[in-house]
C-alpha cells in the first residue's frame, strides 16, 4: 500500500461520533449520570461549530404544559403532520420533556431568553404552543460545559467504519482530515450523532452527508423510513435563500394566488403540496412562481431574528440577508432539495438493532419513528430540530451508561481493522479513476429535481434510480488526491447509498402520506400501508421488508 | 454544494491569528498555518457561502463574496418551459 499514515489506538467507555448539539447533549448527560465513565467525542470538523444547530433560525419549540396535555399535541401531529406513522408514545415523551429540556439547555450555558419574572420569553403560535429563540453559540457553550465535565474531544477526525465483536458494538475506525492518521478506537458503547443525509445540495444547516448512516448500514443495523428523506424548501432563485412560510404567498405568472389551490387554512410549515403546485405551474405554462407578501412582516424569517436579543446569531443572519438582498432583484422562487434522510432505526432508548450502538438527533429522527411520515426536523414542526437532538441525547444517556458499565472493554478483531484500513484508503491508492464530484453530481441529478424526489411517480422513480445506479457503478473507481478529497469520496458513496434506498423504498410505498407524495398513488392507504419499510444490509445485499405500525396500542387512530 | 465559485477575500494585515475562522468552517475549506498563525483558504470550491468565517472574525480580516449563480438549483427549468 503506498498510503503512509500514522496509526493511533485509543480506548474509551463511550465513543460519540459527531459533536453537534445531539452528541454534546449525550456526552454531558452521560457524564451527569456516570462521571466515572470516559466519554470521547470525535468530530470530523470542529465540535461546537459543526452540526446544524448553529446555522439555523435558532428557534426552540415550546409547550405550555400547564395548559395542555402532551397527548393533545400527539393527536394533532398524527392527523396533520405525521400521517399516523409516528410512534405516539415517543412523541408524547418528547412533548412531556419540553420544559425540562429548556431548563437543561439553560443550565449548560445556552442563552434562552427569559422575562424579568423568570418565565421563558416565548412567542405564541397557538393556544398552548409557542416558540422561543436561542442564540447560535449554543453548541460552543455546550462544548465548554462538556469539557468541564471531563469529556474528551478530538476534532478533524472522520469516523468511517464500526467495529463489532460477537454481534455487539466494539468501537470504530476513522482518519484525520489533516494528516490521514488512522484511528482504531475500542469502545463499550458507540453513539452515532452524525446527522442526516442532505446530498450537498442545499447549503447551511443541511450539512449532513450521510456517512454515519452508511457506516451503520454497513455494520448491519436496520434502517427505517428511508423514503421520508426528501424535504424541500422554497428558495429565491437568485440567492437561493430559503423563504420560510413562503408557501403562503405563491402567485403564478397570471397573477393568481396559487397557494389557495392547496391550502385551505394556514399550516404549521411547508408541505409537499406546495412543491407540487410549483411543479404544475412550471409545466402547464403558468410559471414562474413569485411571492407577493401581504405585509413586510411576512417576508422570510427576518422578523424572528429581531424578536429576541441574540448577538451571535444576529451577525450571522445579517451577513446572509445583506449579501442575498444584493442579488435578489425579484421575488421568483423555486424549491430546493434539502433532503434530511434520517433513517437509523432505534428504540426509545435510541439503541439500534446492534447492542451497544446508539443513534441520536438527525441520524435517527425518522428511524425512531417519532415524527411519522415526514422528514427530519423541521419536518413540518418548526423548532423541533434542536430539541429533538436534545431529547434523543438525554433519552439515550441512561441506557448507554448502563451498557458501558455492564460490559467489559471488547477485544477488537484485527482483521476487521485491517479490512477497514484498506477500504478507507482505497481511493488514495488508485492510479486513475473518476472524482468524487463525478459521483456527487450524478446523485444530485437524481435527487434534486422535484418531480423525481418529492412529487414522485413510478416512471420517474425508475428514471431517477437509473441515474443513481450509474453513480453507484462509479463508486469503485473514485480516486482521491488528498485526505480532504478522501472524506468527500466516502461521503459520495454514502450519498449513493441513501439515494438508492430512497428510490427503492419510495417505489414500494404505493400511496401518499404526510410529506410523501406520489402522483400515481395520491391517496393515503391505511389498509395496506400503515407500515414501516425496513432496510438492512444482509451480506452486502440491500434487503427490504415491512413492519406493521402497532396502531392498535396507541390512542390516536385514523378515521375509518 | 460542489464546484462553487465563491470568493474569499483575506486581509492578512488585519488578522490576529485567533483561528476562529478555521474552526468555524464546517466544510473544511479553511486550513490553519500553524507556523504563521494564519488561515489557508485551501478548498474554496467547496465553500457554501455560510459567512461563518466572516461572522466570527471580529477584526474584519475576511470577506466572503458569494457567486450564487455558481450554485446549482438542479431543477429542469429548460424542460418545464
Amino acid at each position: 500500500m503506498k498510503t503512509q499514515v500514522d496509526r493511533k489506538t485509543l480506548s474509551t467507555d463511550v465513543l460519540i461520533a459527531g459533536g453537534g448539539v445531539g452528541g454534546l447533549t449525550a456526552a454531558i448527560s452521560i457524564k451527569e449520570i456516570a462521571p466515572e465513565l470516559d466519554v470521547l467525542i470525535v468530530e470530523k470538523q470542529t465540535c461546537g461549530y459543526g452540526g446544524k444547530a448553529n446555522k439555523g433560525g435558532g428557534v426552540l419549540q415550546y409547550f405550555d404544559l400547564t395548559k395542555m396535555d402532551p397527548w393533545d399535541f400527539v393527536k394533532y401531529h398524527a392527523n396533520v403532520i405525521g400521517g399516523f406513522l409516528g410512534d405516539q408514545e415517543l412523541l408524547a415523551k418528547y412533548v412531556s420533556m419540553n420544559n425540562h429540556m429548556l431548563d437543561k439547555l439553560t443550565e449548560w450555558g445556552a442563552k434562552v431568553p427569559k422575562n424579568p419574572d423568570g418565565t421563558y420569553n416565548v412567542m405564541p403560535t397557538g393556544p398552548a404552543t409557542a416558540i422561543i429563540g436561542v442564540d447560535l453559540d449554543i453548541t460552543l457553550k455546550m462544548r465548554r460545559t462538556a469539557e468541564k465535565l471531563g469529556v474528551k474531544i478530538i476534532d478533524k477526525v472522520a469516523i468511517t467504519d464500526l467495529l463489532k465483536k460477537d454481534g455487539k458494538i466494539a468501537g470504530a475506525t476513522g482518519f484525520s482530515l489533516l494528516d490521514g492518521t488512522f484511528y482504531e478506537i475500542t469502545a463499550k458503547a458507540v453513539i452515532m450523532a452524525t446527522g442526516s443525509q442532505n446530498y450537498r445540495i442545499g447549503s447551511m444547516w443541511g450539512s449532513g452527508r450521510g456517512d454515519g448512516i452508511a457506516a451503520v448500514y454497513r455494520a448491519g443495523a436496520e434502517l427505517r423510513n428511508v423514503e421520508f428523506g426528501n424535504f424541500a424548501q422554497l428558495v429565491r432563485v437568485r440567492s437561493h435563500t430559503e423563504v420560510v412560510y413562503g408557501e403562503n404567498f405563491m402567485y403564478n405568472a397570471k397573477g393568481e394566488h396559487i397557494t389557495k389551490n392547496f391550502l385551505k387554512e394556514r399550516e404549521p410549515d411547508i408541505s409537499s403540496k406546495a412543491i407540487r403546485e410549483w411543479y404544475w405551474a412550471m409545466t402547464n405554462g403558468t410559471g414562474p412562481v413569485h411571492l407577493r407578501f401581504d405585509s413586510p412582516q411576512s417576508e422570510g424569517g427576518a422578523p424572528l431574528s429581531r424578536l429576541w436579543d441574540r448577538p451571535y446569531g444576529q451577525e450571522f443572519w445579517r451577513l446572509n440577508h445583506e449579501r442575498a438582498a444584493a442579488v435578489d432583484t425579484d421575488t421568483e422562487v423555486c424549491p430546493l432539495l434539502i433532503g434530511e434522510q434520517s433513517p437509523i432505526k432505534v428504540g426509545h432508548d435510541m439503541q439500534t438493532t446492534i447492542p451497544g450502538l446508539y443513534a441520536i438527533g438527525d441520524a435517527s429522527y425518522c428511524g425512531s419513528a417519532a415524527p411519522g411520515a415526514v422528514p427530519a426536523p423541521p419536518g413540518r414542526n418548526r423548532g423541533s430540530g434542536i430539541l429533538n437532538a436534545v431529547f434523543a441525547g438525554i433519552s439515550c444517556a441512561e441506557s448507554v451508561a448502563n451498557h458501558a458499565k455492564s460490559n467489559p472493554l471488547p477485544e477488537v478483531d484485527k482483521e476487521q481493522i485491517e479490512k477497514s484500513f484498506t477500504r478507507v484508503f482505497a481511493p488514495l491508492e488508485r492510479e486513475s479513476g473518476c472524482t468524487c464530484k463525478d459521483v456527487i453530481r450524478k446523485v444530485q441529478e437524481a435527487m434534486g429535481p422535484m418531480e423525481y424526489s418529492v412529487y414522485m411517480h413510478a416512471d420517474r422513480i425508475a428514471q431517477a434510480l437509473a441515474i443513481v445506479l450509474e453513480a453507484k457503478a462509479l463508486v469503485p473507481q473514485m480516486k482521491a488526491v488528498d485526505f480532504h478529497d478522501l472524506l468527500s469520496c466516502h461521503e459520495a458513496e454514502a450519498m449513493v447509498l441513501s439515494a438508492e434506498m430512497h428510490y427503492r423504498a419510495a417505489e414500494m410505498r404505493k400511496e401518499s402520506r404526510g410529506w410523501f407524495l406520489r402522483e400515481d398513488y395520491p391517496e393515503m392507504d391505511n389498509k395496506n400501508w400503515l407500515k414501516w419499510i425496513i432496510v438492512k444490509n444482509v451480506d452486502g445485499e440491500m434487503t427490504f421488508s415491512t413492519e406493521d405500525v402497532p396502531i392498535e396500542k396507541w390512542p390516536v387512530k385514523p378515521m375509518a | 454544494m460542489i464546484d462553487t465559485k465563491h470568493e474569499i477575500v483575506f486581509h492578512p494585515e488585519k488578522c490576529v491569528g485567533c483561528g476562529l475562522c478555521y474552526k468555524a468552517c464546517f466544510v473544511d475549506v479553511i486550513r490553519w498555518d500553524e507556523e504563521n498563525k494564519k488561515p489557508v483558504f485551501k478548498y474554496v470550491e467547496d465553500c457554501e457561502h455560510c459567512f461563518y468565517c466572516e461572522s466570527v472574525c471580529k477584526r474584519g480580516a475576511i470577506e466572503v463574496k458569494p457567486n450564487y449563480a455558481s450554485e446549482r438549483l438542479l431543477q429542469h427549468f429548460d424542460r418545464y418551459r
